[in-house]
């Protein structure tokens, strides 16, 4: 009887450790983070309480992410939000070496070749910021709430293909929660499948 | 103008052949089959093989946390059929910050069968197959490549490709194996789902894992695997979405003597043929607090108002049992008991039965078949007849014609019946206790729901069996008298009302056109029992007897056969949606969930026109002012779910919450909070309470 508890306690200690290592879920605090941006300013999520913040797993050489700023789409989407007073932070997590690493003034150069419309480009070098979310994808996308709890975690929309030609059709998932929100409603689909590379870290 | 140039650059980026990295060609796609040629009519197989360099993958039908499965779209002509793709067991491989995906290294066969038409006039056919693919080291470049491969048509064919279509034919999943070699049960544990697999032969192998096939919507996280002391290994897998129907997973278990080792084998669990755990009487936790939990609602069964015109039959019989001797008393009791047992045991056996049959089980099904609902008030009628003396009742093999009154064996009989009756008008009820316990027991084994049904049927037994064993008692009741035939006469009218609640279901389940032919037939059996009581009597004539007799079968098969054989099952059904439920929404399961996801506060009662349990909650609690008032203020979604003809979507959300049948009460607090779940008999303030807890976020809205 002893041992059949004690095992149980285990079981118990051993899942919540394991579940520490997934993502936060919808609904818990976002985690917090301090990272500098492309341009040297700091960044964290704290700072923007009040605000929604989007979080977008990056990195340029994935052809997920080429296909959603080839076609201009992720442009789009951060132009219409940031103007609407949504905080949008990319983050790239490759470490050095890696697939997708930038430098700040690579970073910079991307953004300004790609015309990208993000409120920063964090850089996360040693992986840090994106292990605490859990962001497994390129492009893995969170929301984040005005008191700081992630409402949408998962895909930039339901089309798993590298193809752009998917775009137009598919159902752009964070659009929906981020337009949601912003009405005042509950996220509908606050939780997909993302898809894309792995993010490259060390 | 830049963002089209934009596209086009990053289009060209994505190379529509076979790609090449730092010089290197990734992938190698080729089409094979294993025919020598095509035979019209005859299926083969055929496969795209593809051939990674070394260290690079290529995805599973389930990619893990990143990547995307290989596509293959075949560019056949019209007539010819195409399968499934089979994809061998892929491995399972973990990258830096907690990653892992599914896929292939250096080699892979994704095989199709393939069915070519019957005819087919070419003497070569040309199968192609466009497959686009994510290829993946370090870093992940899509690659895709239009496929060909001529075969001859001819009338017979040689096997090709042998060796290749066999390796990859062995490193297929297998079917689930037979119960006996293993079995396999899905729980759901909060955000957790656990497979809990037991086979002697799995747990031989060092190596055990599950590889999910979740369906699009359903967002999982890394299986966990724990073996228990006592060879079952339990496969926990996260659920991320935020869906409590998910109940059960698609996908493979993979056992060898090491991960991602050569030699690995898997079995494929596809969600409909889980099969549930039966057989070994193993004690499962709780096991005797449910066990409990099923006497004390045996007991409180006698006290719900469906058993009320049963529960003054029984009284009836001990009034009538004062004035008889202590053993006389006692088997007469035990007979009673004896019926209530013989029910509950063959009701168990026969949930066992449907059980291992892969049917759903729930408590009270029986009242969802509107022929089981006229079985009942036919047998109900006759008895009712039978209490205001049309008939009298003698049962053939006990036959003691000219004797009035109840010898000892005919009452031992009437006794048992008597008890069987009982207990069958007492199923449609669900006492408080009963649901929790009927809950458990059916998803355990077999032992398990048998021995819980002794204990239900023990409970409901027990104030009888203590009555007859201690007939001191009975002389609390009256002494029996010419007005025991004016109390017989008054149970009949009870028994009455009893028919008319049934002949309600009738017509909840059926319409009125079905209770109108249901009626007349219960009409000709009255007078068929008029016809038993004025003619198949002793005094009367063998020829007059056999002419009633024959004229009593000629009537009852006839109307039987027209009424019921012909007109009432042609009945039209009513379907549920077009019965008005006044203020309550219709139930259907797209309904509830676009009302929950979008944080209203919803409640839903669950229900059926048969249970009376439900009727007596809704008239008492749920539409009495108070109640009304409150869900009205708090701006509450009220939904009626109607189980009376077993709507399966609504039987799928009751096992959700545990219980084996209606009613249940359901209060979703609004903004994604956890439902709260209502026990059987509502009170007024019990709903009150708990809206109280709602009103402060719907308010703040």
């Amino acid at each position: 009887m002893k041992t059949k508890l004690l095992t149980a306690l285990l079981t118990i200690a051993a899942s919540t450790a394991l579940f520490a290592a997934d993502s936060p879920a919808v609904g818990t605090t976002a985690p917090d983070f301090s990272l500098t941006d492309s341009k040297g300013k700091t960044q964290s999520v704290s700072q923007y309480k009040g605000k929604y913040v989007v979080l977008e797993w990056f990195n340029p050489e994935c052809p997920f992410v080429k296909k959603h700023y080839g076609s201009g789409n992720m442009q789009k989407l951060q132009q219409e939000f940031t103007g609407k007073g949504v905080v949008w932070l990319t983050i790239d997590s490759s470490a050095p070496g890696l697939e997708g690493n930038l430098t700040a003034d690579q970073a910079n150069a991307k953004m300004s070749e790609w015309k990208t419309k993000q409120t920063a480009l964090v850089l996360d070098p040693d992986g840090k910021a994106g292990r605490s979310y859990g962001a497994k994808n390129t492009p893995h996308m969170f929301v984040i709430n005005p008191e700081g709890k992630i409402v949408y975690e998962g895909a930039i929309d339901s089309k798993a293909t590298p193809n752009p030609g998917d775009i137009t059709s598919a159902t752009n998932y964070v659009k929906v929660a981020l337009e949601e929100s912003l009405s005042g409603k509950t996220v509908s689909n606050a939780n997909t499948k993302p898809y894309g590379c792995s993010v490259k870290y060390k | 103008m830049p963002r089209l140039l934009f596209a086009v650059l990053f289009f060209a980026a994505l190379p529509l052949h076979a790609q090449t990295y730092q010089g290197r060609e990734l992938v190698q796609a080729k089409l094979v089959a294993d025919v020598s040629a095509v035979v019209p009519g005859k299926p083969f197989t055929a496969g795209v093989l593809l051939h990674m360099v070394p260290n690079w993958h290529t995805y599973w039908k389930f990619p893990g946390d990143a990547g995307i499965p290989t596509e293959i779209n075949w560019k056949l002509p019209d007539g010819w059929k195409t399968g499934e793709i089979q994809w061998p067991i892929p491995l399972k491989l973990n990258e830096p910050g907690d990653i892992q995906i599914y896929g292939y290294h250096d080699e892979v066969l994704l095989m199709q069968e393939i069915t070519p038409p019957a005819s087919l006039s070419a003497s070569t056919v040309e199968l192609a197959a466009e497959t686009s693919w994510l290829v993946c080291e370090k870093i992940c470049i899509p690659g895709s490549a239009n496929l060909k491969l001529d075969l001859p048509v001819a009338a017979q064919s040689a096997p090709a490709n042998e060796e290749i279509f066999s390796r990859y034919r062995r490193s297929l999943p297998q079917n689930w194996p037979d119960t006996k070699v293993a079995q396999s049960k899905w729980q759901r544990e909060g955000n957790e789902l656990r497979l809990t697999v037991e086979s002697a032969a799995l747990a031989n192998y060092p190596a055990a894992d599950f590889f999910p096939l979740p369906e699009p919507k359903v967002v999982v996280s890394h299986p966990k695997v724990e073996r228990t002391g006592d060879g079952k290994i339990v496969f926990r897998v996260p659920i991320e979405t935020d869906d409590k129907s998910v109940s059960s997973l698609n996908g493979i278990v993979v056992f060898g003597q090491n991960e991602n080792g050569a030699d690995r084998n898997a079995w494929s669990l596809t969600a409909p043929t889980i099969s549930a755990a039966a057989a070994a009487p193993s004690m499962p936790e709780g096991f005797w607090k449910y066990l409990l939990f099923g006497f004390i609602g045996g007991f409180i069964l006698n006290l719900m108002p469906c058993v009320l015109p049963v529960i003054s039959l029984k009284i009836f019989g001990f009034i009538q049992h004062a004035g008889q001797d202590r053993r006389q008393i006692l088997r007469s009791g035990l007979a009673f008991v004896a019926g209530i047992f013989a029910w509950f045991i063959g009701l168990a056996l026969l949930l066992i039965g449907l059980k291992s049959a892969g049917r759903e089980i729930t408590w009270a099904f029986q009242f969802t078949n509107p022929y089981f609902v006229l079985a009942m008030s036919a047998v109900v009628l006759i008895f009712a007849l039978n209490l205001f003396g049309v008939f009298e009742i003698s049962l053939p093999q006990f036959a003691n014609r000219g004797v009035l009154g109840w010898t000892a064996r005919e009452g031992d009989a009437g006794s048992f019946f008597q008890g069987v009756f009982a207990t069958v008008l007492a199923t449609p009820c669900t006492a408080p206790f009963l649901g929790t316990a009927l809950g458990f027991a059916f998803t355990q084994s077999s032992w398990t729901i048998l021995l819980m049904f002794f204990a239900i049927a023990a409970g409901m037994a027990f104030p009888y069996f203590l009555l007859s064993a201690q007939p001191a008692w009975l002389r609390l009741l009256p002494k029996p008298g010419p007005w025991m035939v004016r109390v017989k006469q008054l149970m009949g009218f009870l028994l009455l009302a009893t028919l008319l609640f049934l002949i309600a279901v009738l017509g909840a389940q059926r319409g009125v056109e079905a209770i109108t032919w249901a009626s007349a037939f219960l009409l000709v059996l009255s007078l068929v029992c008029w016809m038993k009581g004025a003619f198949i009597v002793p005094t009367a004539s063998a020829i007059s007897r056999s002419v009633a007799l024959v004229l009593m079968l000629v009537l009852v098969i006839g109307s039987g056969y027209f009424f019921i054989g012909q007109k009432f099952a042609q009945a039209k059904m009513v379907s549920s949606e077009t019965v008005a439920h006044g203020d309550w929404q219709p139930f259907t399961p797209q309904f509830l969930e676009s009302e929950v996801k979008q944080g209203h506060a919803v409640f839903v009662d669950f229900t059926a026109a048969w249970c009376l349990t439900c009727k007596f909650n809704e008239a008492s609690v749920l539409e009495s002012a108070a109640v009304r008032d409150a869900f009205k203020t708090r701006g509450i979604v009220k939904i009626k779910a109607d189980w009376t003809n077993a709507d399966p979507a609504i039987t799928k959300i009751l096992k959700q919450f545990g219980r084996p049948g209606v009613p249940m009460y359901v209060l979703y607090p609004g903004n994604n909070a956890e439902p709260i779940l209502f026990p059987e008999l509502l009170t007024q303030s019990l709903i009150l309470e708990k809206l109280e807890t709602v009103s402060a976020q719907v308010a703040a809205k």
